[in-house]
C-alpha cells in the first residue's frame, strides 16, 4: 500500500508535536524536557515542509532549455523550504541558549530535576 | 528617503554587534551606545512614508520590466499583485510607535549606562537586538518575518534577564524559554497553516486572497490557524495564562531593562493584535476572543498587582492589566475604540517605563525592591518621589496626564459600542490601579525608614533624572494635546475597523 507522502508527513509532524508537548509538560528531567521541546519545533518544521510538497513536482531550479510554462506548472513551491531553513536556525539558537542555562543551573544546584531546579 | 525604513532595523542590529565585540572597552561602549541610541527616535522622524521591498522586488503589477517576459499563468492571475519580497510598511501609526519605542530605548539605554559602574557590551547587545526585533515587528507586513523577529525578541528578553545577575534570574529565564519553546512552534504552525491554505505569508496578500474569494474564508483550517496564532499572541504579550511568567521576567531584570522589556510586550501585543484583526476579523467570534482575553488580563493583572511586595513584579502585573485596556479598544472594533486602544498602548509604554525607571532609582540607591524592606525615601530623594507620584497618577488615569485621555476615550467608545459595562469595569480597575500604586508609594517614600535599610549609592545619576523628566513631558504633552498622538493613529484605525463607525 502506497501512503501519501504529504499525509504521512503531516501525521508524523502531529505525532512529534504531541510527544514533544507531553515530554515538556510531564517529564521532570530538564534535558528530556529540552528534547521534547526540540520535537515540537521539528514537528512544526516538518509540517511547514509538507506544505511545500508537490506530487511529481520538480526541484525549483530553472535550468536552460526548460519551457517556462512547463516549469511554472511543475516546480514545487519554494517558499516553505526557504522558511524552514530560517526556522531551523532559530530553533538551534533557542536550544543552545536553553542548554547553556541548564548547564549553569546544574553547576549551581547539582541536579537536572525541574522540580528541584525550577521549584515546581 | 525610503532607504531609512530598513535602517530603523539595521542600525540597532549593527550597534548590537559592535557593542558585543567591544565588551569591556567601557568608554567606547558608552560612546557608541549613546550615539546610535540617539538615532533610534530620529530615524522615524526623518523617514518618508512608504513601502520598502527587500531586494527591490515590487509586485509584478508595478514592475513591467520583469512581468513582460512572464507567461500569462503568472501575469494573468492574482500572482501579478502578490508581494514576492519581504515588505516593510511605514505609515503614520508606525511612525508614532517607532518614535516612542526609540525614545524609551534611548532613555533606558542612557540610564543603564550611568547606573552601572562598568557599561556592559553584552547587556547593550541584548537591548539593541531587542529594539531591532521590535522595530521589525512593527514594520513588517510579512507574518513569517514577524515570527523570526518575535523569536529574536524572546531571546533578547532572556538575555536581558540573564545579564541582570539578580537572584533567581536563570531559573525564571529557563521557565520563560520552556514556555516559549512550546508557544512559538505553535505560532509557527499557525503560520504554516495560513501558508498552506493561502499560499502566502504576506499579510496584505493573505487578506486579498480571503476577500477576493481565491481562498474560502470558511475553510476550517483557517480557524485552527487563528487559534494557534492567538496562542502565540498570549505568550508574546504576557496575557493570561502567561501573565505570571511575564511579570516574573520583569522582576528579574534590572529596572532599565524591565522598562524596555515591557515596551517589547506592548508592541508585540499591538502588532500581533493588528495582524489578527486584519486577517481574521471576518470570523464572528474574533472580537469576542480579543475582548474576553483583554478583560481577563485586566482583572487578573491589576488584582494580582495588589498582592505583590516586589515593586518590579507589581509594576509588571500592572503592565499586564494595562494591556487589557488596549485589547478592549481593539476588540470593540470601532474607529474610536481602536484609536483609543492604540493611544493607550503608546501611553502605557511611556508610563510603565517611567515607573520602572522611577522606582529603579530607589533600587539603584538601596539595592532593594521589596517594599517591606523600604521606607523613608521621600527625605532622601524628594524629586524622584514627586516624579514617581506623577507617573503613578498617569497610570491610574488622573487628569491632565496622558492615560486620562486614552482611558476616557476607551470608556466613551465602549458606551458608543453599546457595552457600557466595560466602561464601568475599566473605571473600577483604574481605582484599584491607583490603590495599588499608592500602597507601594507609601511603603517606599512616606513611611519611616527601616533601621536596617542601607543606602548604597547616595547620588542618583543625572541621566536617570533626565529620563524621568522626559517621560513626564511626554505624559503632559499627550495629556493636554491628545490629537498629537491620535492624529497618527486615525488612518490605521479606519482601515482596521473595516467600515464600522
Amino acid at each position: 500500500m502506497i501512503i501519501d507522502t504529504q499525509l504521512a508527513s503531516l501525521f508524523t509532524a502531529g505525532a512529534l508535536i504531541v510527544i514533544g508537548i507531553f515530554a515538556a509538560v510531564f517529564l521532570d528531567n530538564l534535558i528530556k524536557k529540552v528534547i521534547g521541546l526540540a520535537f515540537i519545533g521539528d514537528g512544526a518544521n516538518l509540517f511547514l515542509i509538507a506544505m511545500g510538497y508537490k506530487p511529481g513536482g520538480i526541484v525549483y531550479i530553472y535550468l536552460p532549455g526548460m519551457a517556462r510554462d512547463w516549469f511554472a506548472q511543475n516546480a514545487a513551491y519554494p517558499l516553505p523550504f526557504a522558511l524552514v531553513l530560517t526556522s531551523i536556525v532559530i530553533g538551534a539558537s533557542t536550544m543552545a541558549v536553553m542548554l547553556g542555562i541548564i548547564m549553569v543551573l546544574y553547576k549551581r544546584r547539582g541536579s537536572l530535576k525541574a522540580s528541584k531546579v525550577l521549584g515546581e | 528617503m525610503n532607504l531609512l525604513i530598513p535602517l530603523m532595523v539595521i542600525v540597532p542590529i549593527i550597534c548590537a554587534l559592535f557593542l558585543n565585540l567591544l565588551h569591556k572597552k567601557d568608554r567606547t561602549v558608552k560612546v557608541i551606545a549613546i550615539a546610535l541610541a540617539l538615532t533610534l527616535p530620529l530615524l522615524p522622524i526623518l523617514a518618508n512614508y512608504g513601502l520598502h521591498y527587500f531586494g527591490g522586488y515590487a509586485p509584478l503589477a508595478q514592475n513591467s520590466a520583469i512581468s513582460a517576459g512572464l507567461p500569462s499563468l503568472i501575469t494573468g492571475t492574482a500572482l501579478n499583485t502578490f508581494h514576492p519580497a519581504i515588505t516593510y510598511a511605514f505609515q503614520d501609526a508606525q511612525k508614532l510607535f517607532i518614535f516612542i519605542l526609540g525614545l524609551v530605548a534611548l532613555l533606558a539605554i542612557l540610564v543603564s549606562l550611568y547606573e552601572t559602574k562598568r557599561p556592559s557590551g553584552v547587556y547593550g547587545y541584548m537591548m539593541f537586538m531587542g529594539v531591532a526585533a521590535m522595530m521589525a515587528i512593527i514594520l513588517t507586513d510579512d507574518i513569517f518575518n514577524f515570527y523570526v523577529f518575535f523569536e529574536i525578541a524572546a531571546l533578547a528578553t532572556v538575555g536581558v534577564v540573564l545579564v541582570s545577575q539578580i537572584k533567581g534570574n536563570y531559573e525564571t529565564a529557563l521557565k520563560y524559554m520552556i514556555l516559549g519553546s512550546i508557544a512559538s512552534p505553535l505560532l509557527l504552525l499557525g503560520i504554516a497553516l495560513l501558508l498552506g491554505v493561502t499560499g502566502n505569508v504576506n499579510i496584505t496578500d493573505i487578506m486579498a486572497s480571503l476577500k477576493s474569494g481565491v481562498v474560502d474564508p470558511q475553510n476550517p483550517v483557517l480557524l485552527m490557524a487563528c487559534g494557534l496564532i492567538v496562542f502565540g499572541w498570549l505568550y508574546g504579550s504576557g496575557l493570561p495564562p502567561f501573565h505570571t511568567i511575564k511579570s516574573a521576567i520583569y522582576s528579574k531584570a534590572l529596572p532599565h531593562g524591565a522598562a524596555l522589556l515591557q515596551a517589547f510586550s506592548v508592541f508585540t501585543f499591538v502588532a500581533l493584535g493588528i495582524i489578527i484583526i486584519r486577517i481574521f476579523s471576518y470570523l464572528p467570534f474574533s472580537q469576542m476572543v480579543i475582548l474576553g482575553v483583554s478583560l481577563l488580563a485586566m482583572i487578573l493583572g491589576i488584582t494580582m498587582a495588589l498582592l505583590q511586595t516586589d515593586i518590579k513584579r507589581m509594576i509588571g502585573f500592572l503592565a499586564v492589566g494595562e494591556l487589557g485596556y488596549i485589547g478592549i479598544g481593539l476588540g470593540l472594533g470601532t474607529v474610536s475604540g481602536i484609536t483609543a486602544g492604540l493611544f493607550q498602548a503608546v501611553n502605557e509604554v511611556v508610563i510603565t517605563a517611567f515607573l520602572f525607571i522611577g522606582f529603579g532609582a530607589i533600587y539603584y540607591q538601596t539595592g532593594e525592591s521589596d517594599i517591606r524592606k523600604l521606607g523613608g525615601m521621600m527625605v532622601k530623594t524628594p524629586l524622584v518621589a514627586l516624579l514617581v507620584l506623577l507617573a503613578g497618577f498617569a497610570m491610574a488615569g488622573v487628569p491632565p496626564l496622558n492615560a486620562f485621555q486614552s482611558k476616557l476615550m476607551l470608556i466613551q467608545s465602549s458606551i458608543q459600542a453599546g457595552v457600557p459595562e466595560l466602561g464601568v469595569i475599566m473605571i473600577l480597575l483604574s481605582i484599584v490601579t491607583f490603590m495599588t500604586f499608592m500602597k507601594a508609594f507609601h511603603a517606599v517614600f512616606l513611611r519611616p525608614k527601616p533601621a536596617d535599610l542601607e543606602i548604597k549609592n547616595e547620588k542618583i545619576p543625572k541621566a536617570t533624572i533626565l529620563a524621568l523628566l522626559v517621560f513626564l513631558v511626554v505624559c503632559i504633552v499627550f495629556g493636554l494635546f491628545p490629537q498629537l498622538a491620535t492624529g497618527f493613529l486615525q488612518n490605521l484605525s479606519v482601515s482596521l475597523a473595516g467600515g464600522m463607525p
